[in-house]
């Protein structure tokens, strides 16, 4: 009873509150989809959207369903890095999968290289897919463990025909320098090899078919702290030489702050703040992406820092909170924060972000 | 890296197995036997100290040969301190802390040699060992110091969760699925408080949850799946908290949990710290929570001590090359991205065939003629501060 009352004192309907939410999103998709595609990005993800159906009727027609990845849109351009920042089951992971069509997104645009591949069938993908890898998080369990690093080097090579066939072997040795694995690993098995090794190798057989994008999924979590430094040097070296675009995500802030042009910070599916990485350190408006930096323990004893605390943890994305999805932790929350679905706007120039406290 | 690894020969492989039967039976039948109390007990070299670890060695006799996993550890934890032990992978931090709770997984792990001297408080016992009670029926308690390397295997349940109490690295794979949250926790206070009845146990078990900012009444009857991995860690420290113990072993508390949950349940360490008269022994990869949390810091690498020291003097004045590369290859939120980030080349060497000399000579940037000798030894360079390079040798003059 207690409940109701609270409900019915508040000025705000959260159902037509939704509904406006969900017509201007509409209308802002019409508009952007509309658009021409941007000739200098590698990249274009316009309002990518992705889920889950979680219950089904006897018919097989959803009921409810888990939205894991709400509404996102960015640009990244070669030789830039996006960094894609947020806690577990946010999304970034469904996020970089949808990217590569490795999840069909359910609804928005993903413009790879002025071409729209959201509809592509997987034959016409396949061609694609030469010029858009992956570099998995657990280099454990990511490489065939019958392979030998030359065979898994190879496959990719021999698949797309980068090389004529005989000079496939020069090549894969080739790379493996490049990645700084010597030539006699040629004929050894993956579980021969430690972490940062392995790591190496998967990088290898990502480069092996000349991409222009590669998706880095948590490359560096599974890694020692001295390991980890080789393995993001390597990727910033041959981002340079190649001109690699990368969409990087990972949950460590300092080191995504290290490789990054552009930061995306997700929460919930949906994207909190977005911006270069001047502009989302220098200023973040966003409470969440204050929280998040402050929470980061600071490796000097010296440094007393104000810290941003967080209550309680982060709601089931199968039963997100209306309104702000942020609102149930956030310490500045308002009442209109409960109701209304804050708009994802711009606020400097190229830095976006969705919060009510941002318009007042 | 592994140039010469090659294989064993079938001969070799034998020849392993057999000396390596030899030395677990006898490990094993000391382990198994049964001993006076007088036996292990022993005194402390410094009397503001909880814990002592002298020349530890736990070894794990494998088929490739013995891995040498603690090679010749010692720190102390000083009372009402957080004591942080930091390292890579494979360091021998955690078995170190293992075989403190006497928790290494036999008959392949063992502890082959050293001293850990734990300051305990217990029941006074008879000669047959059972607690002496006074005229109210309640037992007399003391100080005592066991040697828990000494201890047999079947008395440790004297110190081991009562006195010393872990949380483990995984809270999701270490509290029981078919048990609720409150059965388990009753279970700490049933077998640690003698004459303990559930209403007791209950009481108390509320009382842990209260202290880790969990409302005993949603989660007491609750399992752990339905809990988010911030509520399980809670739960893990009230469970380790139940039984009032004097050092508090955390092993990688935080690395599975989100950033913001992690500041939660470091926040919660802290509070925790002042709230209990105990120490806390924190095992962790990153030197980030080290630097918030402990008072002294111990620098591990390859099973054995390389630096120690408080946490102003690691942090500031680091004096190991490999303390001072760890530190420096780690990104910050302060650093300037625009260089390229340190890195310490090459990786650990392989476990079952160190060399002779100092583990860390392969990766060395400043490795001098003399690193290819002996292991170095342990060089004061202040009061509390040791390092072991031969970097260093000549300069013990504070000592």
């Amino acid at each position: 009873m207690a409940d109701k009352t609270v409900l019915n004192t508040t000025p705000y309907d959260d159902a037509a509150e939704q509904q406006k939410f969900l017509e201007r999103r509409k209308k802002q998709m019409e508009e952007d989809f509309a658009k021409p595609f941007d000739p200098d990005c590698v990249l274009e993800v316009r309002h990518l959207r992705k889920t889950f159906p979680i219950k089904k009727t006897m018919m097989g027609k959803v009921t409810k369903e888990l939205v894991a990845v709400d509404d996102i849109s960015f640009k990244l351009k070669a030789g830039e890095t996006l960094g894609i920042v947020g806690e577990s089951g946010c999304g970034k992971t469904t996020a970089g999968r949808a990217i590569l069509k490795l999840h069909q997104p359910t609804a928005g645009q993903i413009i790879f290289n002025g071409q729209d591949i959201t509809h592509l069938k997987s034959r016409q993908m396949r061609s694609i897919r030469k010029q858009m890898q992956i570099i998995f998080q657990d280099p454990y369990s990511s490489l065939p463990p019958r392979s030998t690093v030359g065979g898994i080097l190879s496959e990719p090579v021999q698949v797309h025909k980068i090389v004529p066939k005989n000079q496939t072997k020069q090549y894969v040795l080739e790379l493996m320098e490049r990645c700084g694995l010597r030539d006699y690993y040629y004929e050894r098995y993956p579980h021969e090899f430690s972490g940062g090794q392995r790591q190496r190798i998967c990088i290898a057989r990502a480069l092996a078919v000349n991409p222009k994008l590669i998706i880095c999924d948590e490359p560096v979590s599974a890694l020692d702290v001295s390991i980890q430094a080789q393995i993001i040097n390597l990727l910033k070296q041959l981002q340079r030489d190649m001109n690699l675009a990368y969409v990087f995500i990972s949950h460590d802030l300092s080191v995504v702050k290290f490789i990054s042009d552009k930061i995306g910070v997700m929460y919930l599916g949906s994207m909190m703040e977005f911006g270069t990485k001047e502009d989302i350190f220098r200023n973040p408006l966003h409470p969440y992406t204050k929280a998040l930096f402050s929470a980061v323990p600071n490796p000097d004893p010296t440094a007393k820092m104000e810290r941003i605390k967080l209550e309680g943890d982060i709601p089931s994305p199968a039963n997100p909170p209306k309104g702000c999805r942020f609102h149930t932790r956030c310490p500045y929350a308002k009442e209109v924060c409960k109701h209304v679905p804050p708009e994802y706007k711009q606020y400097e120039e190229g830095h976006f972000a969705a919060c009510h406290l941002l318009d007042e | 890296m592994s140039e010469k690894k090659g294989y064993l020969t079938n001969r070799e492989i034998r020849a392993i197995a057999k000396a390596n039967a030899k030395q677990i039976k006898r490990l094993e039948a000391y382990k198994n036997r049964k001993a006076e109390e007088s036996e292990f007990l022993t005194q402390m070299k410094d009397d503001s100290n909880i814990l002592e670890i002298e020349d530890l060695h736990t070894y794990f006799f494998t088929e490739q040969g013995v891995v040498k996993a603690v090679n010749g550890v010692s720190y102390d934890v000083p009372k009402n301190k957080v004591v942080g032990v930091v390292g890579e992978s494979g360091c021998g931090k955690s078995v170190t802390s293992m075989s403190v709770m006497r928790l290494i997984q036999g008959p392949a792990g063992q502890i082959v040699e050293g001293a850990m001297r734990f300051k305990a408080y217990d029941y006074q016992r008879d000669a047959k060992g059972n607690p002496v009670c006074d005229g109210d029926g309640k037992p007399v308690m003391e100080e005592k110091i066991y040697d828990i390397a000494k201890m047999p295997i079947n008395e440790i349940h004297r110190i081991r969760g009562k006195q010393v109490a872990m949380i483990f690295q995984e809270p999701m794979t270490s509290l029981n699925p078919v048990f609720t949250i409150g059965e388990q926790l009753d279970e700490v206070t049933l077998l640690h408080v003698p004459n303990a009845t559930k209403q007791m146990a209950k009481e108390k078990s509320e009382e842990m949850l209260r202290l880790v900012g969990i409302i005993p009444e949603n989660v007491y009857s609750s399992f752990p799946h339905e809990l988010s991995g911030g509520m399980r860690q809670r739960v893990m420290i009230a469970m380790a908290l139940a039984a009032e113990p004097r050092l508090i072993i955390a092993d990688e508390p935080t690395t599975a949990l989100d950033v913001t949950i992690q500041a939660q349940i470091l926040d919660l360490l802290q509070d925790i710290k002042t709230k209990i008269d105990g120490s806390i022994l924190l095992i962790t990869h990153d030197l980030g929570v080290i630097a918030e949390m402990a008072d002294y810091v111990v620098v591990m690498y390859a099973g054995k001590v390389i630096e120690k020291g408080t946490v102003l003097e690691i942090f500031q004045d680091p004096k190991h090359p490999y303390t001072i590369g760890l530190q420096k290859s780690k990104p910050t939120m302060t650093l300037d991205d625009s260089t390229e980030l340190y890195n310490i080349p090459g990786n650990v060497p392989n476990p079952v065939n160190m060399p002779q000399h100092c583990y860390f000579k392969e990766r060395c940037a400043k490795c001098t003629a003399k690193c290819s000798g002996q292991y170095p030894g342990m060089v004061q360079v202040s009061p509390t501060h040791f390092v072991a390079c031969h970097l260093y040798d000549g300069e013990e003059k504070h000592g």
